[in-house]
């Protein structure tokens, strides 16, 4: 999976990289849910043209939860009926700060 | 022998029987008949032989009883032509195919050794019969309730108990009334009347907090989470009815100054006091249901050093009067704003007397639904001369003249007029509005069955107040059983004070409420609200209309178009509200029929 595509444009996938050091690929617009991810996607920020995040205080597990989200987020878009993602109870303290940290507010657009 | 004729006189009414009692049957063998011709072998043996354990299975057949099982005293002995027999008969059988094919479908799952097994094993002692207890080794009789010892054998009564209350009861999982596709349509809509719903996912920090909810007796400590999250697990966990003593203690940092109970229901008097030892500086405190928050609480709270700026009490209706004034004496300095809702009895006049002098930074102050309040203490308001938010909502009735002499006084800095359920307000409070408040923002008239629309009118126009961002002026309208219909006197909010209050403060307006006022006509309505769009309301995100008769589909159509950042409209008793789009990412509440809201679809409503 490459970062960028032949033609340097946007691609349609971008990295996100955790604190110890996992990759994970996901979908541009799947991970505009967050709040700090798409301030850091804007023109003009190196993010947005390698088309790579560095997540410093977020580890590989929270991170894999994090990226889960976003692919569920982004399939049931305006859905009517959603059935809930399961969270791990471990986790889920540490997804609080994760969350808030990305700003993942109660209003996703 | 009887057993054998009534059992080839006919069917007989049977109970439930075993899948292999039934392939059995169908291949016409029958574990009784067995049994007998199996005795009668063994009797013709007996004779042959002499001695044999025959003892043993007298004992065996005795305990067999009138089961219809297929448990038959075949014990264990040496007549191996009758194993083989009884082998063979049974590889028969398991070979066939229909019971290949009902092995798949039945529920029991015997494999070959459990058959045989099943055919030969002794069940203990029946019902009826006496057996050693396995714990205590007394003698009893077997009954149909006599429990299991773990480890094998029968327990007697005395001892069954002592197990039974040893166990945890097993609690039956409740039914969960969301579940089902009746249940999950109720709670979407019930989701849209409470303006919470939302197409698509719920957001991350959502789902986190409901499991954490869920979980919470796991919960140790909450770390180190921003204020604001916080916040939202107190208040999903009063929802659930979780706070208590033990929850609380999560919320219960040293280095925190705000502490939000959203339900103290179920907090002791200690639970309350525990606050003010583990958190030293705390500044807010709010808490809805304290109904524990006593007198010994409000001692504690006095003889700390803790300096409260922002005290929201509400339900606590175990403190005395005296002990009111006692606190706003010695704590009211620091005191910038005190609520106190559902209080009836204590708090009154003397403590409202008691503000001007113990409480000069007070700019916030709301008492709501109060019985002991009078016009009396009202009338001390008039010398607080920092308050900027006040917010009345009493069961005693005040004069308007009471309001206009504080209103005088203090109205220039007012930012919040609230004054709820009072039924005489009448234009005098209005036109002292007009003329002393310069920076209100949030105005809050209801109930009010004497104002007329003239005032209202007068009230907006030039009005040297910048916009208003909250205006609720709900239920003012008239209320005359002699003319349900006609309003000759222009009582309550109608056409000419709509339309000039809309004007006035449309720019900056962010939730109006005009339930109730059903005089406001289908004309003022389009006039406020174009259909061609010209006139736009950017900031207007929450509109009340319910009980407004003219409210028609091309109405809420035409608001839909002038409000483009509006997200709840509201439209109960709107009967002729029938059939509307409803663009998506917008909420219209009380539609009434049963379809209920019906968002466009993937486009947007076009010009």
């Amino acid at each position: 999976m490459h970062a960028t595509n032949g033609n340097g444009g946007a691609s349609k996938y971008i990295t996100l990289v955790s604190k110890d050091g996992f990759e994970f690929v996901v979908l541009r617009e799947a991970s505009l849910c967050s709040d700090y991810i798409r301030g850091m996607l804007r023109n003009n920020m190196t993010e947005a043209r390698t088309g790579r995040c560095e997540l410093q205080d977020i580890n590989g597990v929270i991170l894999e939860k994090v990226v889960e989200y976003f692919h569920y987020w982004y399939k049931f878009k305006d859905r009517e009926d959603v059935p809930d993602m399961e969270i791990p109870v471990e986790n889920c303290l540490e997804l609080v700060v994760a969350a808030d940290y990305l700003g993942m507010d109660s209003k996703p657009h | 022998m009887s057993r054998q004729q009534s059992n080839r006189a006919g069917r007989q009414i049977r109970g439930p029987q075993s899948a292999l009692t039934d392939f059995l049957a169908s291949h016409n063998i029958s574990a009784n008949q067995i049994r007998l011709d199996a005795d009668a072998r063994r009797r013709a043996a007996e004779e042959e032989n002499g001695a044999s354990p025959s003892d043993q299975q007298q004992a065996a057949e005795d305990e067999v009883g009138e089961s219809s099982t297929v448990t038959t005293s075949v014990t264990v002995t040496t007549w191996t032509s009758r194993r083989e027999k009884d082998q063979k008969v049974i590889d028969e059988i398991k070979a066939s195919k229909t019971y290949q094919k009902r092995k798949r479908n039945a529920d029991e799952d015997d494999g070959d050794d459990d058959l045989l097994d099943t055919l030969r094993r002794e069940r203990g002692p029946l019902p009826g019969q006496m057996d050693n207890c396995a714990n205590c080794g007394k003698r009893f009789t077997v009954t149909a309730y006599s429990r299991n010892h773990p480890d094998g054998g029968l327990l007697c009564g005395p001892c069954g108990k002592e197990m039974d209350k040893d166990a945890p009861p097993k609690k039956k999982p409740a039914k969960r009334a969301a579940a089902g596709p009746v249940g999950r349509r109720r709670q979407i809509q019930s989701k849209i009347l409470d303006g919470t719903f939302q197409l698509g996912a719920k957001s991350l920090m959502t789902l986190c907090i409901e499991t954490l909810a869920k979980n919470i007796d796991l919960a140790e400590d909450l770390g180190d989470l921003p204020q604001q999250v916080i916040d939202k697990i107190a208040r999903k966990l009063s929802k659930h009815r979780l706070l208590n003593s033990t929850t609380l203690s999560l919320f219960l940092q040293p280095t925190t100054d705000e502490v939000c109970i959203y339900d103290g229901a179920k907090l002791s008097a200690d639970d309350y006091i525990r606050i003010f030892q583990t958190v030293p500086g705390l500044k807010k405190l709010k808490a809805r249901n304290a109904i524990h928050f006593k007198d010994e609480v409000m001692d504690f709270l006095i003889s700390r050093k803790t300096e409260l700026e922002d005290l929201y009490l509400h339900g606590s209706n175990l403190i005395d009067e005296e002990k009111w004034l006692e606190f706003l004496g010695k704590k009211g300095k620091s005191l910038q704003s005190l609520r106190v809702y559902w209080t009836d009895k204590h708090f009154g006049d003397s403590a409202l007397e008691a503000l001007p002098s113990s409480c000069p930074s007070l700019a916030r102050l709301k008492a709501c639904h109060n019985q002991k309040i009078t016009g009396e203490g009202i009338k001390h308001l008039a010398q607080l001369k920092h308050l900027k938010h006040l917010s009345i909502d009493l069961r005693n009735h005040v004069h308007s003249d009471v309001y206009v002499n504080v209103l005088s006084s203090i109205g220039q800095n007012l930012e919040t007029f609230s004054i709820t359920r009072e039924i005489n307000l009448d234009n005098t409070v209005l036109d002292a509005i007009h003329n002393h408040c310069r920076s209100l923002q949030k105005l809050r008239i209801t109930d009010s069955e004497v104002m007329t629309d003239e005032d209202f009118a007068r009230l907006f126009t030039n009005w040297e107040n910048k916009c208003l961002q909250f205006v609720d002026l709900q239920k003012c309208r008239q209320v005359d059983s002699a003319n349900p219909r006609q309003n000759p006197d222009n009582i309550g909010l109608c056409d000419k004070g709509f339309k000039a209050l809309m004007a006035h403060s449309g720019r900056k307006i962010e939730h109006l409420n005009v339930h109730g006022c059903r005089h406001i006509s289908a004309k003022a309505f389009e006039v406020v609200f174009p259909a061609d769009g010209k006139k736009v309301y950017p900031e207007l995100k929450k509109l009340e209309i319910s009980f407004c008769e003219e409210v028609t589909d091309f109405i809420v159509g035409s608001i839909f178009k002038c409000c483009p950042n509006i997200h709840e409209l509201n439209v109960f008793g709107c009967m002729n509200v029938k059939s509307v789009r409803v663009p998506k990412g917008k909420i219209l509440v009380g539609v009434p029929n049963a379809l209920g809201m019906v968002i466009e679809g993937i486009d947007d409503i076009e010009e």
